[in-house]
């Protein structure tokens, strides 16, 4: 089966202008909005896409306080789909949809979508650093900060967090129905699993947490690098929003992040330079704590020079 | 003469079923008030529901010490009825702090002590010795 990632992530939300801004200060691109709805773009065309939170045509939330309606998955070819489509059609549901995608759901109560994706390529370098020695350096006479950058865009849909009463029934779901693989677990918590046809260290994350939570811990798109990570993170902080965690770089997945509270029931959050991973690699598994969950943790701070002006405390209160 | 109180905001700038959030300690006060940005996260918030005031620490029972906005001085659901925790979507009672739904159900918020309106403010009382 060659399930390429997630393609789009269906919320109904309370609060439909609340969270069209959100999506547009985060840095994803409006491609369709009406009264009622929107979508919201990567520059590869995976999306976020909005509905009123009472539309009778999404499907439903696994919980009340749940807002995802619907997780989409892009796959590559129709054989794709058809394997799916039988696989999944032995013990429940599969509809196919008009646009001839199809749906069902996982054994958590999560409604899924499979569709051919709609992920342009894309042709971006990505952060280049320029290490002493290394063969790859940044061309020569180029610049690695871009202040002035009106806009920094996330590239691609990357990942989603779960929180599922019964890991191992909604893990055993992904890999033995979907062919997904276990990269790297917490014990006690649950494992980061990859899809069959991708490489990134995990589309999906599983937390283990009571019935009644059952819903999204967080999603996130990957970035072009740390730095715009970083600077679209300072700058959304700037616009007034929430951060929870980051930015520092996980341990598993080697992935910088930054979390922020949103408007849909879960963090969101941005990532970048998340490791890849065949079938050679083997899952490492360790108890989670603050010391495995990152290799640092920083802090948003206000720009500061060392000069006149300058607070008496360095700006280090608090 | 030092006041045994800290202004924290106008009467008028917490309209019913609005919230806004500050950060109380002096030092700090006009910072929390004027700067807008969300990184400096606030230490409590304010409620006003049914007319009355309610003060709560940022402060979700669910991870302790995580702020409850998702951007600055939002800190109730779409339609206000509710204190919402933006971090999983928790749902909280606006007078009495009680968790209705989310990770934290069945816990409460912290209230902060020492809040009233007089003179068209909203105010903090505050210890002699912080006010001194
Ligand atoms: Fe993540």
């Amino acid at each position: 089966m060659k399930i390429i990632g997630l393609d789009s992530l269906v919320f109904g939300v309370p609060d439909l202008e609340a969270c069209r801004q959100y999506l547009r200060d985060y840095g994803l691109e409006t491609v369709a909005e009406d009264d009622n709805s929107g979508c919201y773009e990567a520059l590869d065309g995976t999306s976020v896409v909005l509905f009123r939170a009472d539309n009778p045509s999404l499907p439903a939330a696994p919980t009340a306080g749940c807002m995802l309606r619907k997780t989409i998955f892009g796959v590559a070819d129709t054989d794709t789909l058809s394997a799916i489509a039988e696989e999944l059609g032995k013990d429940r549901e599969v509809k196919v949809l008009d646009d001839g995608s199809i749906e069902a759901l996982d054994d958590t109560g999560f409604m899924l979508g499979f569709q051919l994706t709609v992920r342009r390529p894309l042709d971006l370098a990505g952060e280049i650093s320029n290490a002493p020695g290394a063969a790859v350096q940044r061309p020569i006479n180029s610049l690695a900060v871009n202040n002035s950058k009106a806009r920094i865009q996330p590239r691609t849909l990357s990942h989603i967090v779960y929180f599922v009463p019964d890991v191992a029934k909604a893990e055993a779901f992904y890999v033995e129905r979907l062919g997904f693989r276990c990269t790297d677990r917490f014990i006690g918590v649950g494992p980061f699993l990859q899809p069959p046809g991708c490489l990134d260290h995990h589309t999906h994350f599983l937390i283990g947490a009571p019935a009644f939570m059952t819903g999204v811990e967080h999603f996130t798109f990957h970035f072009g690098g740390p730095t715009e990570v970083i600077q679209n993170g300072h700058n959304f902080i700037e616009k007034g929003y929430q951060a929870f965690w980051g930015p520092g770089r996980h341990v598993f997945g080697s992935n910088w992040f930054w979390y922020f509270n949103s408007p849909f029931a879960c963090h969101v959050e941005m990532d970048a330079d998340m490791d890849m991973f065949d079938l050679e690699w083997s899952a490492r598994e360790a108890p989670i704590s603050a010391d495995a969950s990152q290799a640092f943790l920083l802090g948003y701070r206000q720009r500061w020079f060392p000069g006149p002006g300058a607070p008496v405390n360095g700006d280090y209160e608090g | 003469m030092t006041a045994d109180f800290v202004r924290l905001a106008a009467s008028s700038d917490i309209a019913e079923g609005q919230s806004r959030g500050f950060d109380p300690r002096p030092a700090r006060l006009d910072r929390s008030a004027n700067n807008r940005s969300g990184g400096d996260s606030d230490v409590m918030f304010v409620v006003r529901h049914q007319g009355q005031l309610y003060g709560w620490l940022n402060s979700c029972p669910h991870i302790p010490g995580s702020p409850m906005a998702w951007r600055k001085d939002a800190y109730l659901n779409a339609s206000g009825s509710h204190v919402c925790c933006h971090a999983h979507g928790a749902l909280f009672e606006p007078d009495t702090g009680l968790c209705v739904q989310g990770p934290c159900q069945g816990g409460h918020l912290t209230a902060v002590p020492g809040l009233y309106e007089e003179a068209g403010e909203i105010r903090l009382r505050i210890r002699a010795a912080v006010a001194g």
